[in-house]
């Protein structure tokens, strides 16, 4: 629009901060002043961000070839569509991801040393979605072992030990409702909390998640009631098993919020609450001091069946257009030594993800290792959906009342639809 | 409301200081209801950590605690982020009042000609097309251009408000008498002058209006600006508050002040502005 | 058009004769090509950056592009899917039904504010200023904010007054969670209606409503025959506005009720976005081609409905 808009910028930029006053630190001046180069980095999990701003000094004092530019505001979508993706980054790996890596968006890491330390099967957890052949495109850095949280005490209180069994919990529940307990908190208003809690912990307590979704892959378009396996057949009596956990959730459930629930829980309003690791701390803030321990939903009669819901918490990756290849390998070299990535999993209650990783030892947590060094664990159910079909909202007209079949169908036809038109 | 209404007109005309006190009381009340919102977002985000995270709305601050303020500034690199909103905010108010006033005009006076009238149609129509069809198409052609950054987020903002405001202006334009325009052309004036001389200044309240709308539109937006721009340190005010928006936390005091202190520029610009925004507008009354 | 070299200082017939309301022939005979200054390099910028994306958009809608990297064309699956799926087909009915709603009240309360604010009364300027404030802050606070309110706040007043109907939150509820985004949509958006019915109102001479008194009239007459003809062209302004801008409600959306409960108040926007963010881009440019045609078939609707009322067209 204007003859030099950058040079118009400069001027009127450098004019407006020095009345903002707080500039100077933070250097917007390019990569001309002190010689190093920009790596852009991106981060997402704002809970974390200090912590990581932290890191980043660190590196950026330990080396003066590279200043790394702390990014969480980037949309990565739009990154990758002008192909001017972050250098580098530290993200929750999903299936929204691993679009850009089944395409070949990210670079190929198995030269790294740091690659081969990853855990096999943890390496394996990131090819439940689709790789990109020959390539180790992305480094597990955390992982997320969820399952249901409890309070200690009032467990202790009412004399009660952790369930193995489907009739076991049961009981247990209905011991906590006749002691005027709230079982379990119902946070239903975020319809997330629904996926990741009650419906994936059961799907995955029954069926076996991986292979299901490679069956309706195979399957696409036919998925229907008549298809060998679908939405509507293989998942109406996990459904129907999820569904008998409702009447020990509290009244106000449906109107209630995640943030909510963690007030709940460490003012001890119930005795449990299905989350992740990634509530603990928020639980903690209340500062109630109430103690918390989690164990595997049992959805059967067998004690074998046990497992916990696990999810990529972080990884690490690089984009094949990254600007500064070399620059963003220093960083994951930075991030793979141990004494940064144990440290992060420690204080944050995630589990490790390379062969010398220590066990986790934090009471809160530490019921989930032996489910993990085991492989005993499946991956959400509700993360191999789309984001374009809404089954979480799918999800919360079921618990709401809407009859299971219908949505089951729907899920049914959008997934064949979905395959119709790929 | 009806009542408060109604009764406007024959007020108006009979004494000049009499005031409409039913009109006054019922928009009093109805003033409540803006203030409240207002009021729970500075409250909260007073509180401590300790203090906000029972959820009780209406409960005074105590201790008063500045902490979350602090917290949430440092966090996202408040400054910056201001002067960027800044720059962008500044060239879209300037560009969307003089750009589409400049095209009404022309619309507005050439209304007989075929072409003037259908591109007044075309922009019409276009301004119908749902922002996510052209987004992507959009992020690919900034970024080849080198436009991946506030000036062509400003520029779009001016190009994506240009069929409303020329809507606006048109409509206003057409309350103008010709025969104040034709005094001055035949005392020598080219359309140049008369647009600058007469039109402009005439267009005042709706100028102001235009103004305020876009001063807020390109102040808000978080959309445009996460998408298209690619420096992380070049972003806007929104887009950068947005971390602290997401529902991972029961920290309300700090999600309440990240509220307060994105909404309050807006708010402090427009208390200062409001004087020559409302008498703008009232303008139109004298003539 | 002619290409007549007017000296612009001195062409002061011509100009007369393009005055709007005499209707002239179509080719009058000189125009000053300043004008042509005025509106066509923004035309020229609006076609680069809206037209032909728009376009490409389109083009998208026939393939199978996920927003990234390699894809095929695919014909017209993409629309044949989006007319079977009962999703979306649910989505554009609550679309249409909550746009309607929310344009009638916003507008009501709109006009009635902007008369009360125009009224001789106390405080005009400080009650202005107060009612037009909201419209400052994003869409997603304020629905933050509200959602704040609807799950905490007004709950809790409610069980202490012993209202049962409100003791749970209405964003709980599936048959009241739309009002709650009807609520927090007009107290958003009633401020830019309220202003350009403000901007309108003030226009109107004092003579006619004087005029009007001796004649007798009514004030509700006056309101019904004087005020509201002359407005007329603001209220059409806002109702197509306000339709497009309701049709295209997300951020509150999101924030508020992100389409729930269940499936209730999901918008066509909404699974626009999600889905163009969901890998699903080549598919929902095709749902948004087919929404955009609606959007124009509303607003001509709109327009003949209040034909020779609109203060364009003639």
């Amino acid at each position: 629009m204007s003859p030099s808009p950058l040079s118009r910028l400069q001027t009127s930029r450098r004019g407006l901060l020095a009345a903002g006053g707080a500039l100077a630190a933070t250097g917007l001046a390019g990569c001309g002043a002190s010689g190093r180069k920009d790596v852009t980095f991106y981060q997402s999990k704002r809970e974390i961000f200090d912590h990581i701003k932290m890191l980043l000094a660190e590196l950026d004092a330990a080396q003066p070839q590279y200043r790394y530019v702390h990014d969480v505001a980037s949309n990565l979508s739009a990154g990758f569509a002008r192909r001017n993706p972050p250098d580098v980054a530290l993200q929750n790996y999903n299936l929204e991801m691993s679009r850009f890596r089944e395409r070949g968006g990210l670079s190929d890491l198995s030269d790294m040393e740091e690659a081969s330390r990853i855990r096999d099967d943890i390496k394996d957890l990131a090819d439940w979605y689709p790789p990109y052949p020959g390539r180790t495109s992305v480094l597990p850095w955390s992982v997320a072992g969820a399952a249901v949280i409890y309070n200690r005490a009032i467990f202790d209180e009412h004399g009660l030990s952790v369930p193995t069994t489907w009739s076991e919990f049961t009981a247990l529940c209905t011991e906590l409702q006749d002691a005027g307990v709230t079982p379990i908190y119902g946070t239903f208003a975020d319809a997330w909390t629904l996926n990741q809690g009650m419906f994936d912990y059961t799907l995955g307590g029954m069926i076996d998640v991986r292979t299901f979704y490679e069956q309706v892959t195979e399957i696409g378009e036919e998925v229907g009631p008549n298809a060998e396996h679908s939405f509507s057949k293989d998942w109406q009596e996990p459904i129907a098993r999820m569904l008998e956990l409702l009447p020990f959730h509290q009244d106000d459930a449906p109107a209630r919020t995640y943030n909510e629930g963690n007030t709940a829980m460490a003012n001890g309003e119930a005795a449990m609450l299905l989350q992740g690791p990634w509530a603990l701390p928020e639980i903690a803030k209340a500062e109630t001091g109430a103690e918390m321990g989690m164990f595997p939903l049992p959805v059967t009669e067998d004690p074998a069946d046990l497992k916990i819901r696990v999810n990529i918490d972080l990884a690490l990756w690089i984009p094949e257009a990254a600007d500064q290849p070399e620059g963003a390998r220093e960083l994951v070299k930075f991030f793979m030594q141990p004494e940064v990535q144990d440290t992060y999993n420690v204080d944050f209650l995630y589990l490790g993800t390379t062969k010398d990783a220590p066990p986790a030892t934090d009471p809160r947590i530490v019921e989930m290792q032996s489910y993990y060094d085991e492989a005993r664990y499946y991956m959400g159910a509700s993360q191999f959906i789309p984001n374009t079909i809404p089954w979480a909202n799918y999800l919360q007209a079921i618990v709401f009342g809407e009859k299971p079949e219908t949505m089951l169908a729907r899920l049914d036809s959008d997934w064949a639809s979905l395959a119709y038109r790929a | 409301m009806s009542t408060a209404s109604t009764s406007t007109a024959p007020r108006r005309m009979r004494a000049k200081v009499r005031y409409n006190v039913p009109a006054t009381i019922i928009l009093l009340v109805c003033a409540i209801t803006v203030a409240i919102p207002l009021f729970v977002t500075i409250n909260m985000s007073l509180k401590t950590t300790a203090q906000a995270v029972d959820g009780r709305a209406f409960t005074l601050p105590a201790p008063l605690s500045g902490d979350a303020f602090a917290e949430a500034w440092s966090l996202t690199d408040l400054p910056r982020a201001l002067s960027v909103s800044i720059f962008i905010t500044a060239i879209a108010v300037v560009g969307e009042i003089v750009i589409s006033s400049l095209a009404a005009y022309a619309i507005v006076r050439n209304w007989h000609r075929r072409l003037f009238r259908w591109s007044f149609f075309y922009l019409l129509a276009a301004m119908f097309i749902p922002f996510p069809v052209v987004a992507l198409p959009q992020v690919q052609m900034t970024g080849m251009l080198g436009l991946d950054n506030p000036v062509g987020v400003a520029a779009l903002h001016i190009v994506f408000a240009l069929a409303f405001n020329t809507m606006l202006f048109t409509a206003f334009l057409r309350s103008i008498p010709i025969s104040l325009e034709e005094s001055m052309r035949i005392d020598g004036a080219s359309t140049w002058q008369v647009f600058w001389r007469l039109i402009f200044p005439l267009l005042g309240p709706m100028s102001a209006t235009v103004g305020i709308f876009a001063f807020l539109q390109s102040w808000n937006d978080f959309m445009m600006p996460s998408l298209i721009i690619s420096d992380p340190r070049l972003q806007t005010v929104p887009v950068l508050q947005s971390m602290f928006q997401d529902q991972f936390s029961n920290n309300y005091n700090v999600s309440f002040a990240s509220y307060l202190m994105a909404m309050a520029p807006a708010i402090v610009a427009y208390l200062l502005a409001q004087k020559w925004v409302i008498s703008g507008l009232t303008q139109g009354a004298v003539k | 058009m002619s290409e007549t070299t007017s000296t612009p200082p001195r062409a002061s017939t011509p100009q007369r004769s393009s005055a709007p309301p005499p209707k002239e022939s179509p080719n009058s005979p000189k125009i000053d090509p300043i004008y042509y200054f005025f509106l066509f390099p923004a035309l020229l910028a609006f076609t680069l950056a809206i037209t032909v994306p728009a376009i490409v958009g389109f083009g998208y809608s026939f393939t199978n592009s996920i927003g990234f990297g390699d894809w095929e064309f695919t014909g017209i699956r993409n629309y044949i899917a989006v007319f079977r799926d009962e999703g979306i087909v649910g989505a554009y009915l609550f679309t249409l039904g909550f746009a309607l709603v929310t344009v009638i009240i916003t507008n009501a309360i709109a006009f009635f504010l902007a008369l009360g604010l125009t009224a001789r009364i106390r405080f005009q300027r400080t009650l202005r200023t107060v009612f037009v404030l909201p419209m400052v802050i994003s869409g997603i606070i304020i629905a933050y904010v509200f959602k704040f309110l609807f799950s905490n706040t007004v709950p809790a007043i409610a069980q202490t007054l012993g209202i049962d109907a409100l003791s749970q939150s209405i964003l709980a509820n599936e048959n009241l969670a739309w009002i709650a985004l009807v609520i927090v949509h007009a107290w958003s958006t009633i401020p830019p209606a309220l202003l350009i019915y403000i901007a309108g109102l003030v226009t109107v001479p004092e003579e006619v409503y004087e005029a009007a008194s001796i004649d007798g009239a009514s004030p509700a007459s006056k309101l019904w025959h004087i005020t509201l003809p002359l407005v007329s062209g603001y209220v059409v302004i806002n109702t197509i506005l306000g339709f497009k801008g309701y049709l295209n409600a997300y951020d509150i959306v999101v924030g508020l009720t992100d389409g729930g409960p269940g499936v209730a108040t999901r918008t066509v926007a909404m699974s626009i976005i999600r889905g163009f963010e969901g890998g699903d881009f080549g598919y929902q440019m095709a749902n948004a081609a087919v929404f955009f045609v609606i959007s124009i078939i509303i607003a001509i609707f709109q327009l003949r409905l209040t034909r020779g009322k609109a203060s364009f067209g003639s």
